[in-house]
């Protein structure tokens, strides 16, 4: 079985589901019997979830057209 | 003589004598590149893994390929030491002859036939191996470390044809005479022979197993590449034959003493795409990125040199490869002359040779294990059209084609908004507003100000609309607006925090300390709102260089490509940031979200 390092090194491919199927297989093989590395990657993706779906620096529409309508009523106005 | 000078180098040298005792001699071919030694052991380690002992296929079988693709692109040089090479293993003249000779070859069995049949097809045209193809040898009886060895081999061919046509090496044996042209299909094999039933053959990549490998074995490429392209890891089969390739990396590609990495990165650029070889050229792009070169600039080198900002001097380097690496039959001493004039030296010269020639071993093999793409093409999908065999721009009349078409859905407004349509320019803006604002807040890591800035950056997008000019998407530019927008403003508070950088080894020294389980739906226990400003402060605590790649990412929900793009980092470099970000937002988020906490939904 791989050890902790060598799944650490294919973590960031693996959460992004970019790994060949031989590599999963390895990878899944490790999860499933280290502890350590289950809870890391359990974390990492209810993190990846969490962060995805929290609508975080939505830019509010109002402000959006309140900034935009400046600018372009700037421009409108030409050089000043 | 060759065409270059060569210096003596003593018959103990390590490869020379692992040939004198392999084969009997030392190769000319060798001997030709005696002013760069290191190159010279890159392709004794190839030749070694690769050639010069039995593997998964025999070392005849391995000499038929190299001989018949040597007399397939009418390489007198290689064809007389394959001769003799053969001869040296017990194969008689006449089954030389057959194997030279289209009408018949009574000697070699059906597999090996469809074997040959199959190197010639790689050779010639690579683009149009399928994996038919590797069906057809499967029927054969060929199992997958002999199909990799095969291609391989191939690949060595096309290795060792390029240098024979660069260096014009004194022949090491008397000529043996080639019958045609080129080299006919072989050779009592109907075609129809060859194709498997097509309902059995699904067009899967890549087209090999390919068992799990350590990464360490990779730390050459991980070093120079800053990840492990599936190039090399389409190939752990056989860990010699990648051994072999990465200390040819190692020998060739990394040490900058002759030819910088940028000149050799362009090399294998532009004869990747002459070769049209889109999962190299997307590589390289990427390569360059990293080198400092800009996505556009890397995507006209690959589309068209003539017209970057190459210097003049760079761009006849990247001709004569060109010439060398896809239109041999053209190349002469000619060529070599015309580097000297411009004032390249012997040893410049060799290098990009030998550059050109572990391109097409590498564009070979590609092709024939289909190995799928790292990275999506310059532009996009089906964005850059390569054309089939650059020419010089003399030969295209006056003007060549630039890099423009790329397909944008905001191209129509945007010419619109050029023309002076203040509408067209309002409607652009508000589709893209919350992009920018992100990449705002992503660099400057204040939502407040990064609405502040917003304006900034929409003004200074319009002062310069002209000036846009569809070499990337609309977005994309935008974004590189917002971004100097911002960074204008933290020089302002002389807090400038850089997003360039390459630090993979420091990036991947991070661990995660938080080894506590986490509750199974862990948002439950939050309001949304609380789940957002948990979410806004953990980002808005991450240093910037980690800030923007996840902000892009799983904000603005971008693929890892895109945000390259927009943020001029090269792929695996985003890659890791975001690892490392996303874990820096777990040690954020884990106190609030493990098991020992619980709390009702407020």
């Amino acid at each position: 079985m791989i050890t902790c390092e060598e799944f650490f090194l294919e973590f960031g491919d693996y959460l992004e589901n970019r790994t060949s199927p031989e590599v999963r297989k390895e990878l899944e093989l490790h999860v499933s019997q280290c502890r350590v590395c289950q809870v890391l990657y359990d974390s990492t993706c209810k993190t990846v979830k969490i962060v995805t779906e929290s609508g975080s620096f939505d830019l509010p529409k109002s402000v959006s057209d309140s900034i935009i309508d400046r600018v372009t009523a700037r421009l409108r106005a030409g050089p000043t | 003589m060759s065409f270059l000078s060569e210096v003596h180098l003593d018959d103990k040298f390590g490869p020379f004598v692992a040939f004198q005792e392999a084969l009997g001699f030392v190769p000319n071919l060798l001997r030709a590149q005696t002013l760069l030694p290191r190159v010279i052991e890159a392709q004794a380690e190839l030749e070694s893994a690769g050639r010069l002992q039995e593997g998964a296929i025999s070392r005849i079988q391995k000499e038929r390929i190299l001989l018949i693709v040597a007399a397939d692109r009418q390489d007198t040089y290689c064809v007389a030491a394959g001769n003799r090479v053969l001869s040296s293993l017990g194969v008689s003249d006449r089954q030389i002859d057959d194997l030279l000779n289209k009408s018949r070859c009574e000697n070699v069995s059906a597999a090996d036939l469809a074997c040959l049949q199959f190197c010639l097809k790689l050779s010639r045209h690579a683009p149009s191996i399928h994996s038919e193809d590797i069906q057809a040898l499967r029927a054969y009886g060929f199992e997958d470390k002999s199909i990799l060895e095969t291609v391989f081999v191939t690949a060595l061919a096309a290795y060792r044809g390029t240098l024979s046509v660069g260096l014009g090496p004194e022949p090491d044996f008397g000529p043996r005479k080639i019958t045609s042209r080129r080299v006919d299909p072989p050779l009592g094999v109907a075609c129809h022979a060859l194709l498997p039933d097509p309902h059995s053959a699904a067009q899967k990549r890549p087209y090999l197993r390919a068992p799990y490998l350590s990464s360490k074995t990779f730390s050459i490429v991980q070093k120079s590449h800053g990840f492990i392209p599936n190039f090399f890891r389409s190939q752990t089969l056989r860990p010699d034959l990648l051994e072999a390739e990465l200390e040819a990396v190692d020998r060739i590609l990394l040490p900058e003493d002759v030819l910088t990495r940028t000149q050799k990165e362009c090399i294998l650029l532009a004869v990747s795409a002459g070769n049209l070889n889109s999962y190299c050229v997307a590589m390289h792009c990427n390569l360059l990125r990293g080198l400092g070169m800009s996505a556009e600039e890397g995507d006209q080198v690959a589309v068209d040199y003539h017209l970057s900002s190459l210097s003049e001097a760079d761009r006849a380097l990247l001709d004569f490869a060109v010439k060398l690496g896809v239109r041999f039959s053209e190349f002469s001493g000619e060529d070599i002359v015309k580097l000297r004039t411009l004032g390249f030296t012997e040893e410049q010269i060799l290098e990009c040779e030998v550059v050109v020639a572990l391109n097409n071993f590498a564009n070979t093999l590609q092709m024939g294990l289909g190995i799928e793409p790292d990275f999506e093409p310059p532009l996009g999908q089906n964005k850059v059209h390569l054309s089939a065999v650059p020419s010089p721009p003399m030969e295209r009349g006056l003007v060549a084609p630039s890099l423009t078409g790329v397909q944008d859905p905001d191209a129509g407004l945007v010419a619109q908004a050029q023309a002076g349509k203040l509408e067209a320019f309002e409607e652009l803006v508000r589709r893209h507003s919350q992009l920018i604002y992100r990449a705002l807040v992503a660099i400057l890591g204040d939502p407040v100000e990064a609405q502040d800035a917003m304006q900034d950056a929409l003004l200074s997008a319009f002062k310069h609309l002209a000036g846009f000019q569809s070499r990337s998407k609309f977005s994309t530019w935008l974004v590189s607006i917002a971004r100097n927008t911002a960074f204008q403003r933290l020089r302002g508070r002389k807090e400038v925090e850089s997003l360039d950088g390459g630090e993979y080894e420091e990036d991947r020294e991070f661990r995660p300390r938080q080894v506590k389980a986490w509750q199974d739906n862990p948002e439950q226990f939050y309001s949304k709102s609380e789940i957002r400003q948990l979410v806004e402060r953990g980002i808005l605590g991450l240093p910037t260089k980690y800030r923007a790649v996840v902000m892009l990412r799983d904000i603005e929900q971008l693929s890892t490509d895109e945000v390259s793009r927009q943020l001029g980092l090269t792929v695996p470099t985003v890659k890791v940031r975001l690892l490392r970000g996303r874990l820096m937002l777990r040690e954020w988020l884990s106190p609030h979200f493990t098991t020992s906490v619980r709390r009702a939904t407020s």
